[in-house]
């Protein structure tokens, strides 16, 4: 069964028929031709799909496109504003956030959540907010240097 | 010396389209027309394949081919030899292997469709683990093996599903033994680990009209794909063209064709280009993890505390192909360091790779070296407390020296691990009392080779007075890119941003892609060497643009300057001029070393941790690597190697396995399968030896494979030190503390 849904993706408007289904992920990747959000685990574990619904951070691998009707979706490709980089991408690259960078896209949208909840998080903060985000490859030493490279910028600076 | 770009702490270059999504890996290749193909795997370890029928699944909706393997040619593939049916051919051999593929408009009618084929098997005696494999009774997977392609005959044996047995020696064992006043045996057990990639393997292929071959896959050695795809579906490597997309990290573990053939059968059957992209289930199903080891070590020492002799038994379980295996025979280097980073006059170590009805094994970052670093520092720490002797004192006393040899290596020269481990050591809080119950020190130390091979670049001096760097070698997640660019830079000195790298498979030959710690320093030689040769024909064209002789002409900021006038070219001008016959300028380079250098890489590790005699939950406190290291040529580079080498370290230590029960593998998703996640990072500090003398351009070593090979060890020492009791296999998890601790104090009272 297919439905029409409306939800609003980086500040767009689109009208997408999906079957019951569908998943957001999916949804974003292959209706919308969003690829920068990535499928890891699809068991809501490893984070690499997260996405902002309604500025909240959710596993797009666990959500039905049907549950993003009317909503406002934030994906990886929302964040630089007119090819100028969100301070917290600016942050991932400076301090060695990622590496093969698959995980980065969910990364940085969890961060921005963080960051646009919390400006100044501690270390310890910044553990218990990012522990639904796995990156294999940098330890997250780096994941927690970027964060709080990102919270030391300037608002709207590099 | 100094350097100028060179030692520059640099973001990556594909930093930008990593942070925005823009970075396109193989799951987000979308072509007009993709379709879907997805596989029907084995549910029993081993089987005779009865009959297949795909009738019921062919006329269901949305579904545009089924294959099984009488519609493939009667071809096996492998990383070296070829063993492994693209589908099962009449017989399954573990739980997870792929029996038939389908093809359909999108993933979810492909996965309806696998479950409406019915395969009827013919169940078979199996066997899962490896030392009863070796039994004569035991059945044999592949009776047919000395008969595959490219099985190398030099370590064929005679034990049953042993397909694979290397042997490495030094000096005299027996003599060996026969100096020793005491003689030690110790076995030891690690689990398969999963290399935990975020990236599950991905494929796609698209047949041009022209009958072009398009293939992109999460394959850190393109070249080699290539050539290995070309056999397994009858086609001239000329028609092939691997594109090269982003790898969601390798780890060892991206290497094979895995499902690129499948894609390639369908795409010709069904005349669209066809994607499969494996889940994460299917990953830790069917993936190729860390081989599943046991390590048997007999010592023998002196009475004054010398070791002087090593015998090692090392038995990978290589599940039910060898097919993940690259090495040219077929079994797993690390196993050569049982010796350790001890100076041993006599050793010998047999490896056995051995068939079994379990997933296939392969290659995960330090292939063996961390199976056989937990087994030799382990027991380093029971001989040293057998013979009363302190444990690092013990270690010190057979440390490797100058004009020492290493089992399958060289002579070393400049050796520094007596540094490395007292730097490990004065960072650490070794020295300090013991301060708590239930608190321990471990240390361990490893070394490692770097890796030799081949490599290529092309480069080109382009109009805009750019340099490209073209090179087959993917950007894995390493930073290789990074380092290129840095090192074509710094040759010619250049602005950074004036060097662009970038990835090309088709023209080149044969490379060895990314692997083994190889990348900065066969790659780093030959784009070195490259950019070398290019400066010259870059002054020569210059000349003769100036009108004077080459050696009247000097590169100075960028440009070609007459050393005696004013007369200059700037590199866009030297470009328009081109070379001999208005050709660009431009060098391709092809390197191969196949041996290394006289000289190894050291890694000490001091782990501080306390054990909760309640729960048995382990929390580290402390942990101090410390690390040989020659020049570094990008510091934020390096250090992310280290720390995400040590994370992995700790999770082979303390939470990683992938259980298998009766060939099933149980922990299929990343729920059950751990990985460590931020909050399980223990506070870390890095100490670098730093000496210029490393075999990488501008002096550099390997970094790679380092952290991760002795945490595991070094936290089992720890754990023994703060509660006494000694793990003899992998991962200590909080449940094998609590039993062992209540096991422990019964034995005790």
């Amino acid at each position: 069964m297919t439905h029409t849904i409306r939800l609003n993706v980086n500040g767009k408007e689109h009208t997408v028929e999906v079957s019951s289904r569908r998943l957001l992920v999916d949804c974003l990747r292959y209706d919308l031709g969003l690829t920068g959000t990535k499928e890891g685990c699809s068991v809501g574990v490893c984070g690499a799909c997260t996405v902002l619904m309604d500025g909240k951070p959710i596993s797009s691998c666990l959500a039905l496109a049907l549950f993003a009707d009317g909503k406002e979706i934030v994906t990886v490709e929302g964040l630089a504003r007119e090819d100028r980089l969100d301070r917290v991408q600016q942050a991932f690259i400076d301090y060695g956030g990622f590496q093969c960078g698959i995980c980065t896209p969910g990364m940085v949208v969890t961060a921005k959540a963080l960051l646009d909840e919390n400006p100044d998080p501690s270390v310890d903060e910044i553990k218990e907010w990012m522990m639904g985000n796995l990156c294999r490859c940098t330890g997250y030493y780096k994941v927690i240097e970027s964060i709080q490279g990102a919270a030391a910028a300037e608002e709207g600076g590099g | 010396m100094s350097y100028g770009k060179i030692g520059q702490r640099l973001g990556r270059v594909e930093g930008p389209a990593k942070v925005t999504g823009e970075a396109k890996y193989t799951a987000d290749i979308l072509l007009p027309g993709m379709i879907w193909g997805k596989v029907l795997r084995s549910p029993l370890p081993h089987a005779k394949i009865v009959a297949i029928d795909t009738r019921e699944a062919e006329q269901m909706p949305g579904i545009l081919a089924v294959l099984t393997a009488k519609d493939l040619p009667d071809l096996l593939t492998g990383r070296l030899v070829y063993d492994m049916p693209v589908l099962a051919i009449d017989r399954v051999r573990f739980i997870g292997e792929k029996v038939a593929v389908v093809a359909a408009e999108d993933p979810d009618m492909a996965e309806d469709a696998l479950a409406s084929i019915d395969v009827e098997y013919e169940e078979m005696p199996a066997v899962f683990d490896a030392h009863e494999a070796m039994n004569p009774e035991a059945p044999l997977l592949h009776p047919d093996y000395r008969s595959y392609a490219h099985a190398p005959e030099k370590f064929f044996s005679d034990i049953p599903n042993v397909h694979s047995h290397v042997t490495w020696e030094l000096g005299d064992i027996d003599k060996g033994f026969a100096l020793a006043k005491q003689v030690f045996e110790h076995t030891f057990s690690t689990p398969a680990v999963h290399q935990g990639y975020i990236e599950p393997h991905a494929s796609v292929v698209a047949i041009d009209p022209d009958g072009r071959v398009n293939v992109w896959i999460s394959n850190k050695m393109p070249v080699r794909a290539r050539e290995l795809l070309a056999d397994v579906i009858e086609l001239p490597e000329e028609r092939i063209v691997v594109h090269l997309a982003q790898i969601g990290a390798d780890f060892g573990g991206k290497g094979s064709l895995m499902d690129a053939p499948l894609c390639y059968h369908l795409a010709k059957r069904t005349g669209r280009p066809v994607k499969m992209v494996m889940s994460y289930t299917e990953e830790l199903m069917a993936g190729n993890p860390r081989h599943p080891t046991s390590i048997f070590l007999r010592t023998g020492v002196t009475e004054e505390g010398q070791i002087v002799a090593r015998q090692a038994k090392v038995v990978f379980n290589s599940g039910a192909y060898a097919a993940f295996k690259p090495v040219p025979f077929v079994n797993i280097p690390g196993a050569k360091d049982a010796a350790g980073v001890y100076g041993t006059p006599h050793i010998r170590i047999d490896a056995y790779s051995v068939y079994a009805n379990c997933v296939p094994s392969g290659h995960f970052r330090a292939p063996g070296d961390l199976q056989v670093n937990f087994a030799v520092e382990s027991s380093m720490d029971m001989i040293a407390e057998d013979l009363g002797l302190d444990r690092l004192e013990f270690r010190k006393q057979n440390l490797l020296k100058d004009g020492d040899w290493v089992p399958g290596g060289p002579q070393l020269e400049e050796v520094r691990v007596a540094e490395t481990l007292a730097a490990a050591v004065k960072a650490s809080s070794w020295n300090q009392p013991k301060s708590q119950p239930n608190r321990g020190l471990g240390l361990a130390v490893s070394h490692r080779l770097i890796g030799t091979g081949e490599a290529n670049t092309q480069l080109t001096l382009k109009e805009d007075g750019t340099i490209q760097v073209l090179t087959p070698v993917p950007e894995v997640g390493t930073g290789a890119h990074t380092i290129l660019q840095q090192i074509v830079a710094e040759t010619l000195f250049l602005p950074l941003d004036q060097v662009r790298v970038e990835t090309a498979s088709e023209i080149f030959k044969t490379d060895s892609g990314s692997g083994a710690s190889r990348v900065t320093y066969v790659g780093g030689q030959v784009v070195q060497q490259a950019a070398g040769e290019l400066m010259k024909l870059i002054l020569a064209a210059g000349a003769k643009g100036l009108g004077c002789a080459e050696n009247e002409v000097v590169f100075e900021g960028g440009r070609v300057v007459r050393s005696d006038s004013d007369g200059s070219l700037s590199l866009v001008e030297v470009a328009k001029l081109g070379g001999d016959g208005k050709s660009a300028l431009r060098v391709k380079k092809l390197l191969n070393l196949s041996e290394g250098p006289p000289m190894t890489t050291f890694t000490a590790q001091v782990v501080e941790l306390e054990v909760d005699p309640e729960t048995g939950q382990i929390r580290l406190l402390d942990v101090v690597t410390a690390h040989d290291v020659g020049t570094i040529i990008n510091p934020l580079g390096h250090q992310g190697q280290i720390e995400g080498g040590l994370l992995q370290g700790v999770g082979f230590g303390l939470l990683e396995e992938l259980r298998i029960e009766d060939g099933q593998v149980s922990t299929l998703n990343l729920g059950d399968y751990k990985l460590p996640n931020i909050r399980d990072i223990p506070p870390l500090t890095t100490v670098l030896v730093e000496e210029e003398l490393g075999p990488a351009p501008f002096h550099g070593k390997a970094i790679g494979e380092s952290s991760i090979t002795p945490t595991g060890a070094a936290i089992a020492n720890a754990v023994y030190d703060a509660v006494g009791v000694r793990f003899h296999d992998l991962p200590i998890n909080a449940e094998k503390v609590y039993w062992a601790l209540q096991q422990h104090r019964g034995g005790k009272g």
